[in-house]
């Protein structure tokens, strides 16, 4: 009965606004200020009522008003206006574009533009202008720090575009392989990545983008707001939007950017500069007497360099001026630091765009070459993109975007055998990195420095052949490593305006490259002289179909989307490697090859069909509910089992249209659940024998190592989000707030089984991993006025993952593993415990002390390789953008900081192990140094309970000995590092000069700034020389361990931005 | 609006019947779907020479020194995994057993095939539990059946080798098989190979089990054993990068002058002018004389100074000796003195040291005057040292061999203890086992170790 009268009461209430209140008609067109436009879709409200009528295509309204109402003229990305009557009968009105509050318009799924306060979940924006500060070629990588649950490791610039991996939220994926899609434009790129743990880093697909065409990048950080993307989007989204031209009077605007930067290698891990070469204190000796420097050792275990006259290896080679002759044994500090040259980056781009009545268009042209800081490194890539659009009719609009890119790159190798970052591992600290750097002499003759030992009867050396190291100037003139990509994505879209509510969209989008790579291993050098080259072509297609209906009925608004998507992708390779040598020198070709070449062509061919149907109703602008369906159907799933449902849900309640406190300015709660998924590779559900070695025509197969699996589902994650965003003092401070919880269950992964099943691996559906956090976001204007003011922005974010659950009966996932002079280390997943533990051998420690363990020998002791070290992972990531204006003057600074996480480094191990470290020459409690005699009061104090017989143990051993064979070979405990890090990565300030300048120059506006691009590591955990920010090593999405990590790279230079 | 509704629904039918994609979309083009018996059986035999060529086995049996980076030759605890062998040959001879109803006769009788697949399968096996002990063995091999296979006993497996050897060889028809690599499908070779197997695996039994040892021992000889070096179990490397020799890739490719001939290996050879010195090793560059290095030896250590490993031994196309008739002659003159058969142990000691000349030389030019020295000459009074100390010299480089035997009858004598670390009895077990499958693992260890998986752990037959 009680519900009658309220609904009665309504009714009346509803007649009274209807019936009582029209008195006179008024109407008119909307315009937009800057190009007098019509402006459709404006909400044009009489003050203080819900009547109201919305502009159509032509801008016009209409509606019925009292003579002496207030009008409120208001659209998404426009100043509101409020107008009073007054007895009009005509009312025309021009709306300014509202700079502030375009922000408030994102770029949701599928590229449907949404207002920000009805989204029920957390994304975050990043202005284009902000991410290209410094002119960083990795898109990826400039999000560091911008985005709050964002991590993003990085890898050392030297290798000119290497390897951004990003995550988000955590890892959410057992197998690591949780990389969010990349879509720009709407248009799905790949981000895939061609180079392994070692040799050159090609670096990740993404880099395609050109950094100065980006308007903004969004990023949808959960399921709820990737529920749109079904299979896809299980791990996030990143929506890059690219810069339009503008509609308007018939204008042209050219833009002219070019920076110049120099670039240097720096944090160089220190070293001892004491003993050189060899592994023993005293020099060998040539039959004739004099000493020599042993050649054959790659290790620092030799005698004290004093500056004895001795034979080096210089002096063996006949065709050296120094041939035959001794030389002071002295160190060469900085042998390794000068191996590095100063690099280039010059950044050239143009742009020009515009628009008339009914197009637009932005051309963009970009070049940039860079000469890395390594010797014969270099980048040459060229960005060339076309937006435009045209109205073929009034409700007819084709649009096309349309990127080409080109790379073409000589890279430096990288990881532990590789290039020239095996010299902070295996090297003599007397060596003279300049004599090395002429390695070849007139006759062809290649210097090497690791050598066999001369001929005990001759004291000559005949064979020159290296022995384990070429010179490191081979490797960078010889052994070349050359990588080129062609790439073209873009979309050709249609949208026709059916009814003003109700838009149809039709887009066909592609994305499609060729990655050549090329290896030369050349003759004179360690190993047999190989050629490899490989060809790669990926194909993707989406085509895509889409309605949109808009209405607004009274306070009610309806937004819904219905669609389907086709996605197709192929991919083919074929790749050839030499065998057995090559047949001439100098002759680069799969014909060269000694023996039978190994070859690979592989094809792949995937599809996945999707539905998607999304509704979004608003009441009054204050409440708000979304819900959102997709069906994808894959063809990599099992054939009777490959279609799936992913739902979602979400509301806001925007609570400042609510309560009436004048320092709040907008007040939003928000909660959401979601469900996403993703499918695996194709292939995976049948058998498949492997092709094994043909034995003399004799072909074998095999059977693989991974044990398919017909009865595979997709995973699928549970996400549930909420969160508040609040501005205060007229949006002077900001405050995002978000926590989450994300259950991704039934992963596919290669789970690693027990080796005695016939089996490595297997492809199972199992396992769930929990993540849960908190984002914070806090943006502020501490100050504002005329001439200065200063912006900030904070983001900081938490995350656990926890492994809830393996499959039955395994309770240890390895992610990876790595070995090393026979020891192992591992990144498993133990059930109960965080994702990604790193596992290795440490001390063996008394149980009631904890004290280390020792031997007989005085030596530690060391478990097997399963001790848990604990997650690799970080507490918390971050950043601090702060923005400051003094009139013309301009200061960006960018830091982003990491809190936890730990990685082991193998170059820090190996500098111990071979006596280069500082470490292997430190004064002991004797005040004697630890390489001197034992019987001098020299050696390593080790103290500790001894394993045999229970008794407190302190004792001096043999440095060597000890460093050599136990700590930098057996005991990972050692090498174990913090990432935290607080890192100064990007700093800009510009100079925009004023309109008088622009007066007498033929230039709208002019910018000169000075860029630096990682300058400084304010403050980390980990030793020098290691830079806890960039162990990214390849396509390995977890990084748990550095090994050969290239220079850090520092940038200095100058940028020159020109309007006209 | 009903225009709208229209376009929807004809939205929706564009999308319709999507699950159905074409028919073999996601079948692997790139590799094939089926496989013959002899292929697979053909990709285990490429796994042969595995058994042999590591220096972690010449280190065991203390025939190579490591000249630098000296570590292996230490022996420190550390795991070895056994994966490679059941993820490898095994799990393709398994895959060949399962099969059997599918096997194609285009590859010869498949009785023939299976009668190969088991012997190869046993012959894998028996390697296997010789370094780790118990190992998987009836649950393993089981793909998604069984990823946590338990540990059989050394001894159940054993027994069960010699009943799949026997019923391989009683399966046998008559015809070849193709593919084969190393006796090109004549079956009389695989036979004698089943039963030169068994006749080792029984000798292998001599301490702890001797009258099942005997027994064995006699039924395998009377079923006919390879007594000729043309039946011996050898694989052939190629003169080419993708069929070559583990030793030439570390030697010549990799430039790795790391392994000198042992003092003690020196010594025994030297001073009775044995010809197979000159094979096994290349006289040292400084002197041109056989040096040998003592094991172990761990400061500057030159590579000038020390007979490096040999370039017959290191060449790219160097066989590798598996079973050989000169290991049979040694065995059967050990029966002989045991008392197992009625042979003369004498005769037998010289015919393999004259199988062995032949094996490694090509010729057993100056047998006579060898045999006639005393250090060499066969010593009845004993006669298990005599055979073992000869027969560790015929074993050179398939050092895993040679330290079963040495680990059973405990000559040679006087090998070196690496700072005082004694020659390690057994391998211990992957780490990763320890994870993979941690309940089974530890059964297996507590069982035989008392819970600590070390390489000082004794195996059954070793007691």
């Amino acid at each position: 009965m009680e519900k009658k009268i309220t609904l009665l009461a309504l009714l009346g209430l509803m007649f009274t606004t209807t019936f009582f209140a029209q008195n006179q008609i008024i109407s008119g067109t909307v315009i937009v200020a800057e190009d007098s436009m019509p402006l459709p879709g404006v909400n044009v409200i009489v003050k203080g009522t819900s009547n109201g009528a919305v502009t159509d295509m032509q801008g016009r309204y209409s509606l019925e008003v009292l003579p002496n109402s207030i009008l409120v003229f208001s659209a998404i990305g426009f100043v509101s206006q409020e107008i009073k009557i007054d007895g009009q009968e005509e009312l025309n009105v021009s709306l300014v574009q509202d700079t502030e509050s375009l922000g408030e318009v994102v770029v949701t799924a599928l590229g449907i533009s949404r207002d920000k306060k009805s989204l029920g979940y957390a994304t975050q924006e990043v202005e284009g202008e902000d991410l290209n500060i410094t002119n960083q070629q990795n898109v990826l990588g400039t999000l560091s720090g911008r985005v709050a649950g964002v991590q993003v490791t990085g890898s050392s610039g030297a290798s000119m575009g290497g390897t951004q991996k990003i995550k988000i939220r955590g890892v959410n994926s057992i197998n690591g392989g949780d990389e969010p899609l990349i879509v720009v434009d709407g248009t799905p790129i790949s981000n895939s990545n061609f180079s392994g743990s070692s040799g050159a880093d090609y670096g990740n697909l993404a880099q395609d983008i050109n950094p100065s065409d980006i308007a903004s990048v969004n990023v949808l950080k959960g399921p709820a707001a990737s529920a749109l993307y079904g299979i896809r989007g299980q791990y996030g989204v990143i929506m890059i939007t690219t810069k339009k031209g503008k509609k308007g009077p018939k204008e042209v605007r050219v833009q002219v950017n070019s920076s110049l930067m120099l670039e240097f290698a720096g944090n160089f891990l220190p070293k001892q500069n004491m003993y050189g070469g060899g592994s023993s204190q005293t020099f060998r000796t040539l039959p004739n007497g004099d000493p020599y420097v042993d050649l054959s050792v790659d290790e620092s275990w030799g005698p004290r360099m004093d500056g004895t006259p001795v034979r080096q290896v210089f002096s063996f080679y006949p065709q050296d001026p120094t041939y035959g002759q001794l030389t002071p044994f002295v160190p060469h500090p900085d042998n390794i630091e000068n191996y590095y040259e100063t690099g280039v980056n010059l950044n050239n781009g143009v742009t020009v765009s515009g628009g008339n009545k009914n197009t637009t268009y932005r051309l963009s042209l970009n070049d940039t070459r860079i000469e890395g800081v390594e010797p014969n490194t270099e980048l040459k890539r060229n960005n060339l993109g076309l937006s435009a659009s045209l109205d073929l009719a009034e409700n007819l609009t084709v649009s096309t975007n349309i990127n080409y890119a080109r790379n073409e790159a000589q890279r430096p190798g990288q990881g532990s055998e590789d290039g020239a970052a095996y010299l902070n591992q295996w090297f003599q600290r007397n060596l003279d990195m300049d004599r090395l750097r002429d390695y070849k002499y007139d006759d062809g003759t290649i210097l090497h420095w690791n050598l066999r030992r001369p001929d005990s009867d001759t004291g000559e050396i005949t064979n020159f052949d290296p022995l384990y190291w070429n010179n490191p100037y081979f490797n960078a003139y010889e052994n070349l490593s050359n990588d080129s990509r062609d790439r073209f994505f873009g979309d050709v879209t249609l949208s026709y305006k059916i009814l003003p509510d109700l838009e149809i969209r039709g887009a066909i989008r592609s994305d499609m490259y060729t990655q050549n790579i090329e290896n030369r291993t050349a003759f004179g050098g360690t190993g047999l002289p190989a050629y490899f080259v490989g060809k790669y072509q990926n194909k993707e297609w989406n085509y895509e179909l889409l309605a949109q209906y808009n209405k607004k009925v009274g306070d009610i608004s309806i937004d819904g989307t219905l669609g389907g998507n086709i996605y197709n992708r192929n991919y083919s390779y074929l790749s050839q490697a030499t065998a057995g040598g090559l047949s001439a020198p100098g002759f680069y070709n799969i014909d060269a090859s000694i023996d039978r070449p190994s070859t690979t062509s592989y094809k792949l061919e995937k599809q996945i069909r999707s539905l998607f149907a999304m509704v979004s109703l608003g009441y009054l602008d204050t409440y708000f509910l979304d819900a959102s369906i997709r069906n994808d159907n894959s063809s990599a799933l099992p054939e009777d089992n490959n279609s799936y449902w992913y739902p979602s849900i979400s509301g806001s309640l925007v609570f400042s249209e609510l309560i009436n406190w004048d320092a709040l300015s907008f007040a939003k709660f928000r909660a959401s659940y979601a469900q996403a998924g993703s499918d695996l590779s194709p292939y995976r559900t049948t058998l498949a024998y492997g092709v094994g070695t043909v034995y003399d025509g004799i072909n074998t197969l095999y059977v693989p190592d991974n044990l398919n699996n017909p009865d595979i589902k997709p995973s699928f994650s549970h996400s549930y989000e909420t969160g508040l965003d609040l501005q205060f003092f007229g949006n002077r401070l900001g405050l995002n707030f978000t926590y989450y919880k994300q259950r991704n269950k039934n992963q596919i992964i290669s789970l690693d089984v027990s080796g005695a099943s016939g089996y490595e691996s297997s492809t199972i559906n199992a396992g769930l991993i929990e993540n849960d956090g908190i984002e914070i976001s806090l943006s502020g204007k501490p100050i504002k006025t005329n001439d200065f003011s200063w912006d900030v922005i904070f983001n900081i974010s938490r995350n656990e993952s926890k492994v809830v659950e393996l499959a039955p009966g395994i309770d240890v996932y390895t992610y990876g593993s790595t070995t090393y002079s026979s020891v192992t280390s591992y990144l498993n997943s133990y059930e109960g415990k965080p994702f990604g533990s790193l596992v290795g051998q440490a001390y063996q420690r008394d149980e009631s002390t904890g004290e280390i363990l020792i031997d007989a020998n005085g030596m530690p002791l060391y478990t097997d390789a399963t001790y848990d070290f604990g997650t690799v992972l970080p507490d918390f990531t971050g950043g601090f953008q702060n923005t400051f204006r003094w009139k013309n003057l301009s200061l960006n600074a960018m830091i982003d900081f990491q809190g936890g996480g730990q990685f082991f480094s193998r170059s820090k191990m190996l500098g111990v192990r071979t006596g280069q470290d500082p470490l292997t020459v430190a004064i002991n409690e004797n005040g004697m140094n630890v390489r001197d005699p034992l019987e001098d009061g020299g050696g390593v104090k080790v103290t500790g309970i001894s394993a045999e017989t229970g008794e407190r143990v302190e004792n001096f051993v043999d440095a060597r000995s000890y460093y050599r064979n136990v700590l930098g070979r057996r005991i990972y405990e050692e090498w174990l590092y913090d990432a935290s890090y607080v890192k100064l990565s990007e700093v800009r300030i510009g100079y925009t000069f004023g309109a008088k300048m622009m007066e007498v120059l033929p230039f709208d506006s002019v910018n000169v700034a000075f860029i630096a691009r990682n300058p400084a590591m304010i403050w980390q955990n980990a030793p020098d020389g290691i830079d806890p920010s960039a162990i990214s090593t390849g396509s390995q999405s977890i990084s748990w361990y550095e090994s050969g990590q290239l220079a850090t790279v520092r940038s200095y230079g100058i940028n020159l931005n020109i309007t006209f | 609006m009903m225009k709208n509704i229209y376009i929807i629904l004809s939205l929706a039918l564009l999308f319709q019947s999507c699950d159905n994609f074409d028919e073999d979309i996601n079948i692997n083009p790139n590799l094939p779907s089926q496989a013959s018996g002899t292929q697979l059986i053909a990709n285990a035999e490429l796994y042969l020479p595995g058994l042999s060529s590591s220096p972690k086995g010449e280190f065991l049996a203390q025939y190579l020194a490591e000249t630098q980076y000296v570590g292996t030759s230490l022996y420190p605890q550390e795991s070895t995994s056994f994966y490679t062998y059941y993820q490898g040959p095994l799990e393709n001879l398994q895959t060949v057993l399962n099969n059997r109803e599918n096997l194609s006769s285009v590859g010869g009788p498949v009785d023939n095939q299976v009668a190969v697949a088991k012997i190869l399968r046993a012959y894998f096996y028996w390697n296997v539990t010789d370094r780790w002990g118990d190992v998987p063995y009836t649950e393993a091999l089981m793909g998604s059946a069984n990823f946590t296979p338990a540990y059989d006993t050394q001894e159940s497996i054993y027994l069960d080798l010699f009943e799949e050897l026997k019923e391989a060889t009683s399966m046998m028809v008559s015809g070849s098989i193709n593919n084969d690599i190393v006796y090109d499908g004549n079956m009389e070779n695989w036979r004698m190979l089943a039963n030169t197997i068994r006749l080792f695996m029984a000798l292998r039994l001599s301490e702890v089990d001797p009258d099942l040892a005997q027994t064995e021992f006699t039924a395998a000889l009377s079923d006919g054993v390879i007594l000729d070096n043309a039946n011996n179990l050898m694989y052939h490397h190629l003169p080419e990068a993708n069929n070559q020799n583990y030793w030439y890739g570390q030697v010549v490719n990799q430039n790795r002058e790391w392994w000198a001939l042992t003092e003690k290996l020196v010594a025994q050879m030297l001073p009775v002018d044995d010809p197979r010195l000159q094979v096994y090793g290349n006289p040292a560059r400084a002197n041109d004389e056989f040096v040998g290095l003592k094991f172990g030896e761990e400061e500057s250590i030159g590579t000038e100074e020390y007979s490096l490993l040999g370039s017959d031994i290191y060449a790219q196309d160097a066989p590798v000796y598996l079973v050989t008739s000169a290991q049979v002659y040694f065995a059967i003159a050990e029966a002989a003195a045991r008392g197992w058969v009625a042979e003369s142990a004498e005769e037998n000691y010289n015919m393999a040291i004259e199988q062995s000349f032949l094996q490694w030389t090509g010729s057993s030019e100056g047998i006579d005057s060898f045999l006639s020295q005393p250090e060499v000459a066969f010593d009845a009074a004993n006669a298990i040292e005599s055979i073992a100390n000869q027969r560790w010299v015929h074993l050179y480089m398939h050092g895993y061999e040679a330290w079963s035997e040495w680990r059973r009858t405990g000559f040679p004598i006087g090998f070196e203890s690496p700072n005082g670390a004694e020659i390690p009895l057994r391998l211990s077990y992957p780490s990763n086992e320890s994870f993979n499958n941690s309940d089974n693992y530890e059964e297996a260890v507590s069982r035989q170790f008392n819970g600590e998986d070390l390489i000082y752990g004794k195996l059954w037959w070793d007691q």
